[in-house]
């Protein structure tokens, strides 16, 4: 599979309409100082496992922590 | 054939204040009122147990209706924090009532998904036996399990107590259920020495399967989701009703939200909102409830209101 790039992921969270400031996110800044809450993160994890067709163990969750994190897990995965 | 008659609650008068934790859990006012969607939480007394939430409600359904106890021929208990391992909680209930011998009385232990199961159950239970009325009562006063300590369960659920009184004569009844389980995530909601929730887990599973249950109901009915008049969706929190209203593109005006101020009350929470219209809805008009939660499990039905 081609690599997943950082609009990919973005476009999957909009498409979900998890998030109202998806628009803004900065890819590299840390998601819980952009106004994302915990419960946000859940729906946003959410989307991108049934976008890319991964799944994201509890285990993994504390080293994501940005969408960069995020593009990096899934192109991982993959 | 079968229906829910009158629906009688209890909500305890004690209030917890979720604005007073802000600080404690490090959360905002904000996250409070958008996405918990509890402001404050119905406590019962410590020494309250599952049976006297009951009874309070039924003391509300007497309020409402003419009830002669000697007519109830069954009395079901929906509850996991019974006031004994043994007996169950009905067989207490049902003396406390003073409710007649020969009334048949049974718990079915089920959390969130237990109010649309037991109505199931209840339903065919009284059919098969010919039965006229009978009384399904939801009461699970999660306050005796919560760690106040714990932010993941600490902000979230309230105690009350429901009674639906289920009348051969009613007309609001049911066209179909559907149900389900997911038993390998049993572990996301737990009580072991406290209650523990995995809240990632949980809201993964709600929101995926919620959405299917409905989807599938609604196409076993061959009726489209703009057919349903209301929605009663289990009042979990705002974020996941949020969810489910977002995933299934409903029109929000015409889904309930009703637990700022007494929280998620486990399977009290579809019969407390549908307690507020069940007087008022109209002939013909078609009802959805979903309920989810522990097990991981859920049940889903569409009533409609006849003549």
């Amino acid at each position: 599979m081609a690599a997943v790039s950082v609009e990919e992921v973005l476009e999957a969270i909009k498409k979900a309409k998890v998030i109202t400031n998806a628009d803004k996110l900065d890819p590299s800044v840390l998601l819980s100082e952009q106004d994302v809450d915990s419960l946000d993160i859940s729906g946003m994890l959410l989307s991108v496992e049934e976008a890319f067709g991964v799944e994201i163990p509890d285990e993994d969750i504390d080293g994501i922590q940005t969408i960069n994190d995020i593009v990096a897990y899934v192109n991982v995965k993959n | 054939m079968i229906g829910i008659s009158q629906i009688g609650t209890y909500i305890p008068e004690k209030k917890v204040s979720n604005l007073d934790l802000l600080e404690k859990f490090d959360v905002s006012e904000a996250f409070i009122r958008e996405k918990i969607g509890v402001l404050h939480r119905a406590r019962k007394e410590p020494e309250q147990k599952a049976s006297d939430l009951c009874v309070y409600a039924f003391d509300d359904l007497k309020i409402k209706t003419n009830l002669n106890v000697e007519e109830i021929e069954c009395c079901v208990v929906v509850t996991q924090n019974p006031d004994f391992n043994i007996p169950h909680t009905s067989a207490i209930v049902h003396g406390k009532l003073d409710l007649p011998e020969d009334c048949a009385s049974f718990d079915i232990s089920l959390g969130c998904s237990g109010y649309v199961y037991a109505l199931s159950i209840v339903m065919a239970f009284m059919q098969a036996n010919g039965m006229k009325k009978g009384l399904l009562f939801t009461a699970d006063p999660y306050s005796d399990i919560v760690d106040e300590d714990d932010k993941n369960t600490a902000l979230i659920f309230g105690d009350a107590g429901t009674v639906s009184l289920l009348d051969s004569s009613a007309t609001l009844t049911p066209l179909a259920f559907d149900f389900g389980s997911k038993g390998k995530g049993y572990k996301g909601l737990i009580n072991q020495e406290n209650l523990y929730m995995n809240g990632r887990a949980v809201f993964g599973f709600t929101a995926t399967a919620v959405p299917t249950s409905i989807r599938k109901l609604l196409s076993k009915l061959n009726i489209a989701k703009e057919n349903i008049d209301r929605w009663y969706l289990h009042q979990g929190s705002k974020y996941i009703i949020d969810t489910i209203i977002q995933r299934l593109e409903l029109d929000e005006s015409k889904v309930v939200f009703d637990m700022y101020e007494y929280g998620n009350t486990v399977s009290s929470s579809i019969p407390l909102l549908l307690s507020k219209d069940i007087d008022s809805l109209q002939v013909g008009e078609k009802i959805a409830l979903s309920g989810f939660g522990v097990g991981l499990s859920w049940s889903s039905a569409v009533l409609q209101k006849t003549n």
